[in-house]
């Protein structure tokens, strides 16, 4: 199967494509020549047949038709004996084979003693010459056209052909001549003079001409009638007029019209239902009768034909050589191609030292290949360099990943965390958006009964985020030992975190204590998202408390602290705002709105399923799209 | 001219040995007023086909020449029935001979002038002085009636055959017959509308031309065999309306055995030519029959150019076979 996506088979078709149109134009061209060139020389052909034919036939008539008129003009002196007439008549056709026939006919009463009639006739019969004296009531010439229309109009008259009945059906034609004599010092009308031509070895002679393979030749008289012609039931019965109306032809009527008016012309035409024709016609001189050279267009390109049939035989046996050599050509030519092609593949399947095809040919294919080369030592530098880089960048992965481990491992996450203390359930998660994080959230036991817990959010993100948090909640515990108020707790943080803080970071900070015994709560806030509290009531709204700012920006800044009185079935939703502000792939943020109609759906949920939930709708919101910021959330339920 | 002589005087005899040959009673010679073509192809078609055997006639078509007519046929006996020109049947009753027409087949004229336009010939005044040409076998005198009704003087030129005469000038006007020469000239590489054409019918003289004609002693001696000649010949005609091709296949073929010049284009003119004539148009008269009128006005045109008084009233020279009871009543 031919591969069409090949680089030879496309170039092979374009060629193919370029030759055979050239080939195309200049074989219409060629033909469109070689056609006019052969009309040519066949319409040379044609006048040159005919004109022979045309010659050949008036070389008969002509010497014919000199006969009567010297009988006419020796009428005219008066220089024979009547009676000795038919001697002479005998005479003529005895030295003239070509006549088959010669009269003398006078006009009515001419010779008063011999009646009105008066007319000698010799004749062929059997090889003899006969003459006989016609005329009479059975045979009234006067009104024939031999020799009326002869008399009428006073000239030289070649008949129509006519069939010789009894004289073995032969075609035959009469010349007539009229001649005058003087009575009374008056020239007046005497008779007519005439010869008869019979016609059968013109059929013969006009017959024997043959153009091409079916192309003959015919005579028309000068009505139209066929007067030879190779089908000879056309002969003296039909005319070029009546084929025409025959036929359904005008272009026949057309073509006799011109015969008519003596007009030669070479031209091509169709008749209904036939294959189209060419004719040369030209007249005869002497009678006006026409010669008609007819062939078929098919046969006058036949040669033609044949010789573009081989032409186009030879360009295809040459289009098929030409596409296997340019094959051939191509593929060797385009095989370094190949090779290059398949070394690419062994490079990208990894295989750098795979080796180059030797190509030395200084030309497209050596750049190509030099071109490669290149680019596998340039790909093996590379490859190299990024080995190392890889194996740096897994190192500083694997101490991050180290790095979460032991940030986690400060935050508490065993939940519940105080079996023991029925009056609060808890549960809180951490969900960092890289490997470190800068969220944090811490709880404990101070002083046995009163509960401190904590929420907090480190600018920035990453390792310094995580430092700064690390830092928070070790501090935190610390000066937890010591203070016992959330806001003398969040003044000592902020003094220690802002000591020396020359990156200028910072954390928002919750932390609330709540007192077992009488379920107080006592809370401060630095900076932070206020929390949810979410009474057993049913009343959920956030801490009513401003908002202050965040730890570790102003050393001496003084915290205040509130406080409100926890009812058995309360619950503290704590939160950073990598809740709120949990991005999805539109860019639309989560949003207070949800978080609190989630919260009022779940508000009888424990802790734990509380947080889950919400997690879950958070991770329905956000999709795939990374995460943004760390996640925390703290829940606390107090049970009295 | 020995061959034309021939031509002219040997007699084209067709003829059809009918199987069914019956005694010397039952014989019938027809022949009508001219060489074989469509003109009478109603009556070849008949033989063809055998109607006339099937009326138990054994018929034989004869054909009269150039110089023989139909009608010395006719009165030398041999022939029995014979097809005329209306104008040449009242003329040979007017001359003494004792005919009958017995069936009246055209019922209009087909005469007419024609003269080439390059002539200036423009209407019939333009005739006088100019060569006329006209047949010379018998009908000269509807045209001269026309010509002396409008004193007219054209020089008259007999014609026996061809239209030859006509095409090289010779002559400036030709009598011709619409189905006929008219055609001839026209096959002959004149256009229609090179010619102008002046029908006869146009000024008044629309003479039915062709019928059946015999002596009134044959009609006498065997009314029967007539009608049914007649009968047959009109089933032969009507075969031929319906078979046309066949018809003009079975002229030309004819034609062809008597070695006159045919071809199918003008015979299927003529025969189309012929069949118009027969139709009654706007006349009220049966097939076959010689109206009255027609009768009446052909022998006012005899009268006045031959200046003397037709002999015979319409009943004794219309003598019709065919009753025209067997008709269907004309619209």
């Amino acid at each position: 199967m031919i591969k069409t996506n090949r680089l030879s088979f496309r170039i092979i078709i374009r060629v193919l494509i370029i030759t055979t149109s050239l080939f195309v134009v200049i074989l219409l061209g060629y033909n469109y020549y070689t056609s006019k060139i052969i009309r040519e020389a066949t319409k040379e052909n044609a006048i040159e047949l005919a004109g022979n034919l045309a010659g050949r036939i008036e070389q008969i008539l002509q010497p014919m038709e000199k006969i009567p008129e010297m009988v006419a003009s020796t009428m005219e002196l008066g220089l024979i004996h009547p009676d000795s007439l038919d001697i002479i008549l005998q005479n003529i056709l005895l030295r003239n084979p070509t006549i088959y026939g010669a009269a003398i006919a006078f006009e009515p009463d001419y010779f008063p003693e011999k009646g009105r009639y008066h007319m000698l006739y010799a004749y062929r019969e059997n090889d003899k010459v006969h003459s006989v004296i016609l005329g009479g009531d059975n045979y009234n010439y006067f009104y024939m056209d031999w020799y009326q229309i002869p008399a009428i109009m006073q000239k030289t008259y070649w008949t129509e052909p006519y069939f010789d009945e009894g004289g073995g059906n032969t075609l035959m034609a009469t010349y007539s001549v009229p001649f005058f004599c003087t009575r009374d010092g008056e020239k007046r009308f005497a008779g007519i003079a005439t010869v008869d031509l019979e016609l059968h070895w013109l059929t013969d002679m006009v017959n024997a001409i043959r153009i091409f393979d079916t192309g003959y030749a015919f005579m028309l008289s000068r009505n139209g009638m066929a007067v030879t012609h190779p089908d000879r039931t056309m002969i003296m019965n039909k005319s070029i007029f009546s084929n025409a109306e025959e036929w359904g032809a005008p272009i026949m009527r057309e073509i006799g019209r011109e015969l008519i008016r003596g007009e030669s012309q070479f031209r091509q035409y169709t008749l209904p239902g036939r294959p189209k024709l060419w004719a040369y016609y030209r007249n005869l001189e002497s009678n006006q009768w026409s010669i008609m050279v007819v062939f078929p267009d098919r046969e006058m390109y036949a040669s033609l034909r044949a010789m573009n049939t081989m032409l186009i035989f030879f360009i295809l046996v040459g289009l098929i050589l030409l596409s296997l050599i340019l094959s051939g050509v191509i593929n060797r030519l385009s095989k370094p191609l190949v090779q290059v092609a398949d070394s690419a593949r062994s490079i990208a399947a990894g295989n750098f030292n795979v080796k180059l095809p030797q190509i030395t040919t200084r030309d497209e294919m050596q750049e190509l290949r030099d071109a490669f080369a290149h680019m596998q030592r340039e790909l093996s530098t590379y490859l190299i360099n990024l080995k190392e880089a890889t194996a740096a960048k897994e190192k500083i992965e694997s101490e991050l990943r180290i790095a979460r481990d032991i940030q986690m491992a400060m935050i508490p996450h065993t939940f519940p965390p105080f079996p023991d203390l029925p009056q609060i359930d808890l549960f809180a998660m951490l969900k960092s958006a890289k490997e470190v994080g800068g969220d944090l959230y811490d709880f404990f036991i101070m002083d046995k009964d009163k509960f401190c817990f904590a929420v907090g959010d480190v600018s920035g993100k990453g390792v310094p985020a995580s430092l700064f948090m690390a830092m928070t909640r070790t501090l935190l515990r610390t000066i937890a030992d010591r203070e016992k108020s959330p806001a003398l707790i969040m003044e000592s943080l902020n003094r220690s975190l802002a000591f020396n803080n020359e990156s200028n970071m910072f954390v928002t900070f919750f932390m609330g204590i709540i007192d077992l015994r009488t379920g107080i709560l006592h809370f401060s806030n630095a900076g932070h998202n206020p929390p949810v509290l979410l009474s057993a009531s049913g009343e959920i709204k956030a801490f009513d408390i401003s908002k202050s700012i965040p730890l570790g920006l102003f050393e001496d800044f003084v915290y205040t602290e509130s406080s409100l009185q926890l009812k058995p079935g309360d619950q503290i939703f704590a939160y950073t705002d990598g809740v709120t502000e949990a991005e999805n792939k539109s860019d639309e943020l989560f949003e207070e709105e949800r978080m609190f109609s989630i919260l009022e759906q779940q508000r009888q949920s424990s802790p734990r399923d509380m947080i889950r939930l919400m997690s879950i709708a958070i991770e329905d919101h956000v999709g795939d799209h990374p995460q943004s910021d760390d996640i925390t959330m703290l829940t606390v339920a107090y049970n009295g | 001219m020995l061959a034309m002589k021939r031509l002219y005087t040997v007699l084209f005899m067709i003829i059809t040995c009918l199987s069914q040959t019956t005694g010397q009673d039952n014989r019938i010679v027809f022949s009508p007023h001219w060489l074989p073509q469509a003109q009478f192809a109603g009556f070849y078609v008949a033989l063809d086909q055998g109607f006339y055997a099937e009326k138990g006639l054994d018929v034989e078509i004869i054909h009269p020449s150039a110089t023989v007519n139909a009608l010395t046929f006719l009165e030398q006996g041999k022939a029995d029935i014979i097809s005329l020109f209306l104008v040449t049947g009242l003329e040979a009753a007017r001359n003494g001979l004792d005919i009958v027409n017995i069936a009246q087949f055209s019922q209009h004229s087909a005469i007419m002038f024609v003269s080439k336009k390059e002539s200036g010939i423009e209407s019939i005044e333009d005739f006088q002085g100019k060569k006329l040409g006209i047949w010379m076998s018998g009908f000269q005198e509807v045209p001269e009636a026309l010509m002396a009704e409008r004193n007219i003087q054209p020089q008259w030129v007999p014609i026996m055959s061809t239209v030859n005469m006509f095409l090289l000038g010779g002559i400036d006007i030709m009598t011709v017959m619409w189905y006929n020469e008219y055609n001839q000239i026209f096959l002959s590489g004149i256009n229609h509308d090179e010619l102008n054409s002046f029908f006869l019918s146009d000024y008044g003289y629309n003479i039915p031309e062709d019928g059946m004609y015999t002596l009134r002693q044959n009609l006498e001696e065997r009314p029967e065999e007539l009608r049914a000649f007649a009968e047959a010949t009109v089933q032969g005609w009507a075969y031929a309306t319906a078979n046309r091709e066949y018809a003009v296949e079975l002229v030309v073929d004819l034609m062809r055995k008597a070695n006159i010049p045919s071809n199918k284009a003008h015979q299927r003119w003529m025969l189309g030519k012929v069949l118009e004539m027969q139709q009654p148009r706007d006349k009220e008269v049966y097939p076959t029959q010689l109206h009255p009128d027609d009768f009446r006005h052909t022998i006012s045109i005899i009268e006045r150019v031959r200046n003397t008084r037709f002999p015979l009233g319409y009943d004794q020279f219309f003598k019709p076979v065919i009753p025209f009871t067997e008709y269907q009543p004309q619209p």
